[in-house]
């Protein structure tokens, strides 16, 4: 299996805070990695120096045979990394499939001046929908395609951001806490569907959470940090023995 | 005059207003209610549309229509007129050529003063962007006043009359031609908001983050709003310009800024058809206020001038309250389709 994600000594600051003290860290190609670690580890700030939310200070982040260390979210979008967001982030006026359809890439009717000309985007338009559907299909939200997504429940929510970085071909998913806040059997029920897509799409996952009772069944590997620092990293029954996890974030 | 003409006519004239008015706030909810930029600059895009066609109509004309003279169009303005608008008279077809020219000259106008407003603002957070553009507002009337070969300076110009042609019906001939040209700015802009780019447009404001997030270039996006909303607010300048007249360098905040901004509050974001909703009251209301304040001259403790500020400033603060969403609701416009499509047997 090779390497999809390759994270290098990266490093990024907030004023005093070292937010990433040199992170190093690997995602094997089409597996479901798990990232854990207490609050304020700096979690999120990976998350968000991968997908181009912010720029390391130091260190290399390679995707595939691709450099984006330093890229914009667009361009590391367009390069096949996804995400989704710690707080359930909807475009709220629109409805449950148009938060789908929106995030289709490189649509031509995007242009404001080739809108104008229907005969160019809506065959475009026309697979996309089909696309999202079938996607929400897969999410079991079909009875919610045309509603407003702000009238979605918060574990709605969740699904759709799934949903909607699965619009993206990506190959790489990064998804922030996807189910904090969800009841356990539709926690359980997410989890399964990650599986899934895996199976279905070969496509890779690498998952911040802190459900670790229900996350742990599904997952191939654990990555744990610790004060910006990667600690341990293994199949889930080596990372949860490991006494410098327990001390850190486990808890005796 | 019997009263039924008097009618007739204050219909007529509050059509033309009315029709400048809907393509303006068409062209801000694209900025304000569609992509989020709260453009208090509309002023600059509009001014310009105005100012430039006031600017150039007359020297165009002279151009095209072939007719020469040592006369100045600017200084010498009012003589140049009559010659161009005694040739429009008998041409027709010109004319409206030349309206139609001049209806893009202040499109292009209005766009390019939004670029100028936009590229420094637009990196800027929605606040900032707001202040930014308020600041925009009113440099055009400095130009106007100081740079003579615009305007002439604050007496202002006279524009070509590109309905001569119309005769004894040129007053309705004019309210009906700003009427198609909002109509077929309405329906444009209602087509535009449903296209892929007016959802990805919605998708900005709603959240920027996530936006970007699904690799959409915000910059890029909000440029091309604020140019598109410009473009139609300088289409408007230009068309009241044409239907004035004549143009100073006196274009105000509170006509031209203010009072869209009301319509769009009072009709609802988001939606063309609160755009239209809030033009038609605001426009009438305004108007009829205007008309009727005389009657409160000494019953009022103070000038009456300061009627149409006050009710319309406390009609802006009750909606702010009560109906924060307008009167055409997004939302609420959206769930009804939602439920029209779910009841639907698929």
């Amino acid at each position: 299996m090779g390497k999809i994600l390759e994270v290098k000594d990266v490093k990024k600051a907030f004023g005093n805070l070292r937010a990433l003290d040199g992170v190093t860290l690997n995602v094997d190609d089409k597996t479901v990695t798990i990232l854990i670690g207490p609050n304020g580890s700096g979690k999120t700030t990976l998350l968000n120096v991968i997908t181009g939310f912010l720029k390391p200070d130091q260190g290399q982040i390679r995707f595939g045979s691709a450099d984006i260390t330093g890229r914009s979210p667009q361009e590391v979008y367009s390069a096949g990394i996804a995400r989704t967001f710690q707080i359930p982030a909807m475009f709220g006026n629109l409805t449950t499939l148009e938060n789908l359809v929106v995030a289709e890439k490189n649509h031509p009717g995007e242009s404001l001046t080739r809108s104008f000309i229907k005969r160019l985007w809506v065959k475009r338009e026309r697979d996309a929908v089909e696309k999202a559907s079938k996607i929400l299909q897969l999410l079991g939200l079909s009875e919610q395609m045309d509603k407003p997504a702000s009238f979605l429940s918060g574990g709605q929510m969740k699904l759709v951001e799934i949903g909607r970085a699965l619009m993206s071909d990506a190959t790489l998913y990064l998804l922030d806490e996807p189910v904090s806040g969800v009841n356990p059997t539709l926690a359980h029920e997410i989890f399964a569907r990650i599986l899934n897509l895996r199976e279905q799409y070969g496509i890779t996952f690498l998952i911040v959470e802190h459900r670790l009772d229900i996350a742990l069944k599904y997952v191939d590997y654990v990555n744990a940090m610790v004060s910006g620092r990667l600690i341990a990293a293994g199949p889930p029954k080596e990372v949860i023995s490991d006494p410098k996890v327990i001390e850190a974030y486990l808890g005796a | 005059m019997a009263l039924a003409d008097q009618a007739i006519l204050f219909t007529v004239d509050l059509l033309a207003l009315f029709s400048v008015y809907l393509i303006i706030d068409i062209g801000l909810n694209i900025q304000q209610g569609v992509t989020g930029i709260p453009n208090f600059g509309i002023l600059f895009a509009v001014a310009g549309g105005a100012y430039v066609t006031a600017g150039l109509s007359t020297r165009l004309a002279l151009v095209i229509l072939g007719i020469q003279t040592n006369l100045d169009p600017i200084s010498q303005n009012v003589s140049v007129l009559q010659l161009v608008n005694s040739v429009l008279g008998s041409r027709p077809t010109m004319a409206i050529s030349l309206f139609i020219l001049f209806l893009a000259i202040g499109g292009v106008a209005g766009a390019i003063m939004g670029l100028i407003a936009a590229a420094p603002a637009v990196r800027l957070r929605e606040d900032y962007l707001a202040i930014t553009l308020l600041a925009f507002g009113e440099i055009l009337n400095v130009i106007g006043e100081g740079y003579t070969p615009l305007l002439g300076g604050p007496p202002g110009v006279d524009l070509p009359d590109v309905l001569a042609w119309a005769g004894q019906y040129r007053f309705y001939a004019a309210s009906f031609v700003l009427l198609v040209v909002a109509i077929a700015v309405y329906v444009l802009a209602g087509y535009i908001i449903k296209t892929p780019f007016g959802r990805t447009l919605k998708a900005i404001r709603d959240n920027e983050t996530v936006a970007r997030a699904v690799g959409k270039n915000i910059t890029h996006y909000r440029t091309a709003s604020i140019m598109f909303g410009s473009l139609l607010c300088g289409m408007a300048g230009s068309l009241w310009a044409l239907y004035s007249g004549a143009m100073t360098p006196t274009l105000a905040r509170f006509d031209w800024t203010f009072l869209p901004w009301l319509m769009i509050l009072i009709g609802g974001m988001g939606t063309n058809r609160g755009a239209l909703v809030g033009t038609a009251i605001v426009v009438s209301l305004n108007k009829l206020i205007t008309y009727y304040k005389y009657a409160f001259i000494g019953i009022l403790p103070f000038d009456i001038i300061w009627l149409n500020y006050l009710l319309l400033g406390i009609i802006t603060i009750l909606i702010l309250i009560y109906r924060p969403q307008g009167i055409v609701s997004e939302t609420a416009m959206r769930r009804k389709q939602g439920e029209k499509a779910i009841s639907k047997p698929s």
